[in-house]
């Protein structure tokens, strides 16, 4: 009896032994495969992970499109189908001057920018030939949009494709850090079709805002190509009031601008002060309302040369305010809390013309922004 | 566009490992209850491992099966804001096509001033964050 109670312990024991044994084995053959493989499966993975943000893209590059072909059709009442040309124009690529001999280069840069809206306003009037000004501008921005998000689904379908192709963990590493960024700015870009298709101001037209308030009920001039210009009478200085021409979207020649009412007055500007929104860091709450120095003006670069070099040659000082918004926010229809922003930078603006200068000085205020959803 | 076609496959591959992996660490874990019903004994290593793997392979299957996100686009509601400029009359009302700042948009039923759009904006309600 005990003999075969021995014997059976003895077995069970052994069989479980070699069952032990094939789990052993197994694990270990797994932890060789995770070792090796470790990398590729976190590959696999991370394409996983693009591919699924790389459809959303593709959706938003298609409804792009759709808007663009479908507000042109409304408001243009074209003779002709616009889709082949739209299908065209979605696949513009501006080629940046040379930097290699830097002379001149922000000259060439302002040339080919030039050039570039001289293209898409002629191509959208020719589309949509019973367009007003207005809408010709705001379309050309529903263009913009729609030609910027096809070419962020080209760019991260390119890195997708290619790190499927290589399998290289580095390629696609590059996409998938930075994906979290591009679909935040694609969803903005989504965000500002609608805006542009309505006509409603934006989060970036903040500092035009704060212009058009400025010069509200006062005469205005054209001082720049689609830049006006009013002379307002502030806390007892005369103030040269800019902002780009609305209620259209463009963004005018404020450098141009600055730089010729300057001359104008043969440098005899007391201060000049340039609003604008700006980027805010996470934790920061938008429309927060910051004060600074230089020239606070986006984009490619030329005008904020423009405003430096002439500052610069004159001496004169030059003051920013700037209305701090999420990246989603710039080309979104603007906030409320931005608005709130523009209420208070026009306090600061004011605060500071009574600090800077003296009664009877001149001085300059410049709003930068895309005007759309903004008169003057 | 050549490459649309390959975008949304599944890797049968990598699918298959993590599969196999969850049906052998389920069994070793089965296999370690066993021996704890027959001998009283934890066999601890066996299953700290097993349930190492089925997490890490409930998490693989998870991550291959995974949805793409919504695809549905937020629209916010857009106010407009018409002030009168003579006198402190205004009124709130949603935004129409054709509304921008500074249109006059009709005369104050108070004092027969103009009505401008004195603002357009959206309101966005914030996501509560931890």
């Amino acid at each position: 009896m005990f003999t075969e109670a021995l014997m059976a312990s003895i077995q069970q024991g052994n069989m479980q032994d070699t069952v032990g044994w094939i789990f052993q084995l197994i694990w270990v053959l797994a932890f060789v495969f995770i070792w090796i493989y470790g990398q590729r499966i976190q590959t696999v993975l991370m394409l996983k992970e693009i591919e699924g943000s790389l459809y959303k893209l593709k959706v938003m590059r298609d409804r792009g499109r759709q808007i663009t072909i479908s507000t042109i059709k409304e408001v243009g009442k074209p003779d002709e189908d616009p889709e082949p040309r739209v299908d065209r124009l979605l696949e513009h690529v501006d080629i940046e001057p040379v930097t290699l001999d830097p002379t001149g280069v922000i000259r060439r840069l302002e040339h080919i920018i030039n050039v570039r809206e001289f293209k898409l306003r002629d191509e959208v009037r020719q589309m949509a030939p019973r367009a007003d000004e207005m809408q010709i501008n705001n379309l050309a921005n529903v263009l913009e949009t729609a030609l910027a998000l096809n070419q962020i689904y080209k760019i991260v379908r390119h890195y997708y494709l290619m790190g499927k192709k290589t399998l290289s963990f580095y390629v696609i590493l590059q996409i998938q850090m930075i994906l979290p960024l591009i679909m935040r700015e694609s969803e903005a870009f989504i965000s500002a079709l609608r805006a542009f298709t309505l006509g409603q101001p934006i989060g970036d037209g903040a500092g035009a805002l704060v212009a058009a308030r400025l010069m509200q009920g006062k005469e205005k001039r054209i001082i720049a190509q689609d830049t006006v210009v009013s002379e307002v009478d502030i806390e007892g200085r005369k103030a040269y009031v800019i902002k780009a021409r609305g209620p259209g979207g463009n963004v005018g020649k404020p450098g141009e601008a600055i730089r010729q009412i300057i001359e104008e007055k043969e440098g005899k500007i007391a201060l000049i002060i340039i609003i604008d929104a700006a980027q805010k860091l996470e934790g920061e709450r938008p429309g927060e309302v910051a004060e600074g120095v230089g020239a606070a003006i986006g984009g490619p670069g030329v005008d904020k040369y423009k405003v430096e070099d002439i500052a610069t040659k004159y001496r004169i000082p030059l003051y920013a305010v700037l209305i701090k918004e999420g990246i989603e926010d710039v080309i979104s229809t603007i906030r409320k809390e931005i608005v709130d922003g523009v209420e208070e930078a026009i306090e600061r603006i004011k605060r500071i013309i009574r600090e800077k200068t003296k009664s009877g000085d001149a001085v300059i205020i410049a709003g930068i922004g895309n005007t759309i959803g903004i008169s003057q | 566009m050549g490459g649309e076609n390959e975008v949304k496959r599944t890797p049968i591959f990598l699918l298959t490992v993590a599969l196999l992996m969850l049906v052998m660490s389920l069994a070793a874990l089965l296999l370690a209850i066993g021996t704890y019903m027959m001998q009283k004994t934890i066999d601890l290593v066996n299953i700290v491992l097993s349930s190492s793997a089925i997490a890490l392979s409930l998490y693989l299957l998870i991550q291959i099966r995974k949805r793409p996100k919504r695809l549905d686009f937020e629209t916010s509601k857009v106010t407009t804001v018409i002030r009168c400029v003579n006198c402190d009359y205004n009124s709130t009302r949603e935004f129409e096509k054709g509304d921008y700042i500074l249109k006059e948009v009709g005369v104050c039923p108070k004092c027969s001033g103009s009505l401008l759009i004195h603002s357009i904006f959206r309101e966005v309600k914030e996501k509560s964050s931890k």
